[in-house]
């Protein structure tokens, strides 16, 4: 119960701290910020090693099924002295065969980390190399299939389907696909530049601007939208922690902040170059 | 007149803290205070519930958890929604993640949902495969062989000891996918690379701020449908009966754009007003 406790006033410090910038930036927001950021590349760097480079590469290169007494497991009881939780006794059991193919993203990752040093860092440029090529050719095929491809074909509708109603707000209707067909013809032809937008093809073009615009104001109602929810849940979590389960939690906290500030604010008042 | 311009006008000079004030009290006070506005589920919600509902029972179902608690609020009720409309038809789950934050989100609500409200067995009627780094890359390998991807499950269990991964060996013996996305890699990236090759039927949670990209590929049949963001999962939570976090929070959402909304012409009118004045002079 301690630690939910505990958990919680460092969840509301930390969410007050960093609501504190919309007032302007202070200290509780640069711990807030700088906390965030140190916790965040921990907890990925942790999650990625244990869960792919531990397992799924030394897993590969040391599985406990092929274990011996040779040089290759000579290595690993090496590794083994210096970090027994990573490379434990008999070798790595996480259901793996030995593959010692994976010796080449190894080096290449080794490689990658070279570029900490100014003599070495050239070697870099392979472990990126094979990851821009490897990349590039597998997202080429992904949105030639998905987003070039999948979508001409999602935009091919009837459009004078005996079935459909001529208009309808929500369904398919003939309206709503002369709405798309419009909609894609006019987009497309605006981001065509090889003919001056004027004339009766600007005209054309203008109407595929709009379209564009009423994309934008869609995209901005989501953010909103996104926004508030975000909101929404701290400020629910704000309330459940401000319960006396949790000490008062939210209300302590916001007061002793709102009060440091205001001291903060106070003293500046006297003092006009003084910054926070 | 001339006041209610000058009021206009002087609006808009106004400190934008006081702006951000009066969002943080119309969205507490509906917290504080509930309305109980009504909740229509949207086309696009009501197509997600259908497609699952359709699904015979005992389907395998891939679950992908794509977000963090930055967008949990968003995100986690839907999931959980989901996950009771799944359990209650009797479909199992598997549980992947391509964002290492989704890994302790996704257990949470498989402890909350499968063990506790339905009192289901780990490994038998759903597992958390977890989280593997890659991308787009950990999509393909699960297309290809789930198996070179995923040897143990988040608790250490090799995958060939887990009973309910009898038969699975790449993406097409699953029936269903859902990708509970925040961005990328997400929703995307498992239409580009598992859902199109291969037809499994797929639908998708958003966050508010994905749904007009992911919008394209519901309307062109990609993908059975969307939950969009918090309004999304309140409709899914209305569509199986069971309200929760998105529900409470919708009366502050609508509070809160109408605020906006008012804002936003306020500001438009004020800057017509000044800019007919600039011309004049």
């Amino acid at each position: 119960m301690f630690g939910e406790i505990f958990g919680a006033w460092i969840a509301v410090f930390l969410t007050l701290a960093i609501f504190s910038f919309l007032y302007k930036d202070n200290p509780f927001y640069k711990i807030a910020e700088h906390t965030f950021v140190g916790i965040s590349a921990g907890y990925w760097m942790s999650m990625f090693f244990w869960t792919q480079i531990q397992p799924n590469l030394f897993g590969r290169l040391w599985p406990s099924t092929h274990y011996s007494d040779g040089f290759w497991y000579g290595i690993y009881n090496i590794f083994g002295m210096i970090s027994s939780s990573i490379f434990p006794a008999g070798g790595i059991d996480k259901g793996h065969d030995m593959h010692l193919i994976y010796l080449i993203p190894f080096a290449l990752g080794i490689m990658m980390l070279l570029s900490l040093f100014d003599k070495l860092s050239w070697l870099a440029r392979w472990g990126i190399a094979y990851t821009v090529g490897m990349a590039a050719g597998l997202r080429a095929y992904g949105y030639l299939n998905s987003n070039v491809l999948g979508q001409i074909k999602g935009t091919i509708i009837p459009l004078a389907d005996p079935n459909l109603p001529f208009f309808s707000l929500l369904e398919a209707s003939h309206f709503n696909n002369l709405v798309i067909l419009v909609g894609t013809v006019t987009g497309l032809l605006y981001f065509f530049f090889s003919k001056e937008h004027t004339g009766a093809f600007g005209k054309v073009t203008r109407v595929g601007i709009y379209f564009l615009m009423i994309s934008f104001g869609a995209s901005f109602g989501f953010a909103v939208m996104g926004r508030i929810s975000l909101l929404i849940g701290r400020f629910v979590e704000l309330i459940t922690y401000s319960g006396a389960e949790y000490h008062h939690a939210s209300i302590w906290i916001l007061v002793i902040m709102v009060a440091l500030l205001g001291y903060s604010a106070y003293k500046e008042k006297g003092n006009p170059e003084a910054e926070v | 007149m001339k006041f209610i311009i000058d009021l206009i006008l002087k609006l808009g000079t106004v400190d934008r803290r006081w702006i951000f004030l009066i969002i943080g009290l119309v969205v507490i006070l509906p917290l504080y205070f509930p309305m109980g506005l009504p909740i229509r589920a949207t086309n696009t919600t009501q197509q997600v519930y259908n497609t699952i509902d359709a699904l015979p029972a005992g389907s395998k179902i891939l679950l992908s958890c794509e977000y963090g608690p930055s967008t949990k609020p968003e995100i986690h009720p839907m999931v959980l929604s989901l996950m009771r409309h799944l359990f209650k038809n009797g479909h199992k789950i598997y549980v992947t993640c391509l964002w290492p934050d989704g890994q302790f989100l996704a257990e949470e609500a498989l402890d909350l949902v499968g063990g506790e409200e339905y009192g289901l067995t780990y490994g038998e009627d759903y597992v958390l495969l977890g989280f593997r780094p890659g991308g787009e890359a950990v999509i393909k390998g699960i297309v290809s062989d789930l198996r070179k991807v995923y040897t143990i499950d988040v608790r250490g269990t090799k995958v060939t000891e887990i009973p309910m991964m009898e038969g699975i060996h790449r993406f097409e013996d699953f029936d269903f996918l859902f990708s509970a996305s925040a961005g990328y890699p997400g929703t995307i990236e498992w239409v580009q690379y598992a859902v199109d090759p291969t037809n499994i039927p797929m639908s998708t949670g958003t966050t508010s701020i994905q749904v007009n990209e992911v919008m394209p590929y519901v309307a062109a049949g990609q993908v059975q449908g969307i939950i969009a963001g918090m309004p999304g999962a309140a409709e899914y939570e209305a569509l199986i009966g069971v309200p929760g976090n998105a529900t409470m929070g919708m009366d502050a959402q609508s509070i809160a754009h109408l605020v906006i909304v008012i804002f936003i012409v306020l500001g438009n009118i004020g800057y017509f007003i000044e800019r007919n004045r600039s011309k004049k002079y």
